[in-house]
């Protein structure tokens, strides 16, 4: 089954939406997709039935999502934790990924229509070859989309993501990039795997269950949680209007500890700033001490330097993470 | 402390509690006086505030312990952690291939030494962790209660039974 449903919302769809719409509203929502086992036991279906209704709900709900103006979806689709159950169940979730995405390439001229771009965080080479491949393939192709985003969480934990990016930073100093003193709050989020996309303002969890198991654990600090005990392939419209309320409800409280997080993070980046030059004065100085226009004049062009080097770094970055996808699609290309 | 949970920390996102934690701490042992009057000395409390507490080799102690968290001690911990690093490998005393998912969480362990939490109440109406130490909640339940004015141990204990009764998979 495909990955975009067309169709229009129903009257009552319709304008529960518009209600929605009239009040703030989340650009970027991320489900925990709980329930699929559950679901196929409740049914007297074997699991990985209850994984394929697991799919066509996360179709659905994209639908629902476009129809909402919510552009950005992040979803968590296989666990590092998830490589613990038997080789079989395992090995049946690695064969429906590989359907599903082999089954996107097929579907690339809607994907275009509807500028969807696909994008897969994790730690890939964790993942059988022949998915790593096409799973480049999907993500290359869809790459320059831009009306809506479907992040899909996959062979990912935040434990191992927040790892990887601190390897990353550490990489870019003993290339000779950036500074240990670059390092900061804003440098790690943008060596995420999800550095393309702003924060989550909303995370759902279905199933029933009340905790984040190592999902976007950075990302999600400032989000609004929502735990729903539909289970994932029962999942409704109304479940994720209600979702949207509480989003709504919480809204103002949230967004003023945003605010009060990120101005408190401007401040430790000036103090570490400010403690830069003192060192550097010091020890390249003449002794003499500066005045205050001097000073200030210092801080700015050491703050320039900083934020040129931070973004070198950055493009480094995004040329080896891009490589190692062009890599995958012409090694496809050549088996 | 009657239930037998031997580690608590508290946490707001405004960092009330890590800027007056010395009046936090009187009022625990005023309380502890009316509750328990002569026998109170007998479970005296761990209270610990800062960053560079005694290193603690067991969770389960036989001191219940208080610990006093704020914003600083999530993602900023993290930070330092990672600068730790970097520096070590602008030093060459390592490479970065050398960082791991268990180095840091054994930096992160030792520089602030609280353990993960298994259960968060959560009081109030925001729906969200405001910041509280994200790598230590990754398997963490959440159960909310809607103010701590008036609490009442009915209420924390009915927190306990719906935790008791969460079932972990761990993955599998």
């Amino acid at each position: 089954m495909s990955w975009i449903r067309e169709g229009e919302l129903n009257l009552i769809e319709k304008i529960s939406a518009n209600v929605l719409k009239a009040g703030p509203m989340p650009k970027h929502v991320a489900f925990i997709m709980d329930g699929n086992r559950r679901f196929a036991r409740k049914k007297n279906m074997g699991r990985q039935e209850g994984h394929m209704q697991g799919f066509n709900k996360l179709a659905e709900t994209l639908r629902w999502c476009k129809h909402l103006n919510i552009p950005e979806v992040t979803v968590y689709a296989f666990s590092i934790e998830n490589f613990k159950r038997t080789k079989d169940e395992v090995d049946g979730l690695m064969e429906l990924a590989k359907q599903k995405f082999e089954r996107l390439l097929e579907e690339r001229d809607n994907l275009e229509k509807h500028g969807v771009c696909i994008r897969v965080l994790g730690d890939l080479n964790m993942l059988p070859l022949d998915l790593q491949q096409v799973i480049a393939k999907a993500v290359l192709t869809t790459r320059v989309h831009n009306k809506c985003f479907l992040n899909v969480c996959f062979s990912y934990t935040s434990r191992y993501e927040i790892t990887n990016a601190v390897r990353e930073m550490a990489w870019g100093v003993e290339q000779g990039l950036i500074k240990a003193s670059d390092v900061s709050e804003p440098l790690l989020s943008e060596c995420l795997y999800s550095n393309n996309s702003p924060n989550p303002d909303l995370l759902i969890r279905t199933s029933g269950e009340v905790r984040l198991s190592d999902f976007l654990l950075w990302q999600t600090s400032h989000s609004c949680l929502v735990f729903q005990s539909v289970l994932w392939p029962e999942y409704s419209f109304w479940n994720l209007c209600e979702a949207i309320l509480q989003y709504q409800l919480n809204h103002k409280s949230i967004q003023k500890a945003r605010d009060l997080h990120r101005e408190h993070q401007a401040s430790l980046q000036l103090e570490a700033d400010r403690a830069c030059v003192a060192e550097h004065l010091q020890h390249h100085g003449n002794g003499k001490p500066l005045d205050a226009q001097r000073r200030q004049e210092a801080l700015l062009h050491y703050t320039a330097c900083r934020e040129e080097r931070v973004q070198d770094f950055l493009e480094s970055l995004k040329h080896k993470r891009d490589s190692y996808f062009n890599n995958l699609c012409s090694e496809a290309v050549l088996a | 402390m009657a239930v037998g949970i031997s580690y608590v920390s508290v946490y707001d996102n405004h960092g009330i509690f890590r800027k007056n934690n010395s009046h936090l701490l009187e009022e625990i042992m005023r309380k502890q006086q009316d509750l328990l009057g002569v026998d109170g000395s007998k479970h005296n409390v761990e209270f610990l505030s800062n960053g560079s507490d005694k290193h603690q080799h067991h969770v389960v102690s036989c001191r219940p312990t208080v610990k006093v968290l704020s914003p600083d001690d999530g993602k900023q911990s993290i930070v330092q952690a990672a600068q730790q690093l970097c520096r070590s490998v602008e030093n060459k005393e390592r490479s970065s291939r050398d960082i791991s998912v268990t180095m840091l969480d054994i930096m992160l362990r030792e520089s602030k030494n609280v353990p993960d939490p298994e259960l968060v109440v959560k009081f109030g109406p925001v729906d969200s962790t405001l910041g509280f130490l994200p790598w230590h909640i990754r398997l963490t339940e959440f159960i909310s209660l809607p103010s701590h004015r008036n609490v009442s141990y009915e209420d924390l204990f009915g927190a306990l039974q719906r935790y008791g009764a969460c079932q972990q998979r761990l993955g599998q």
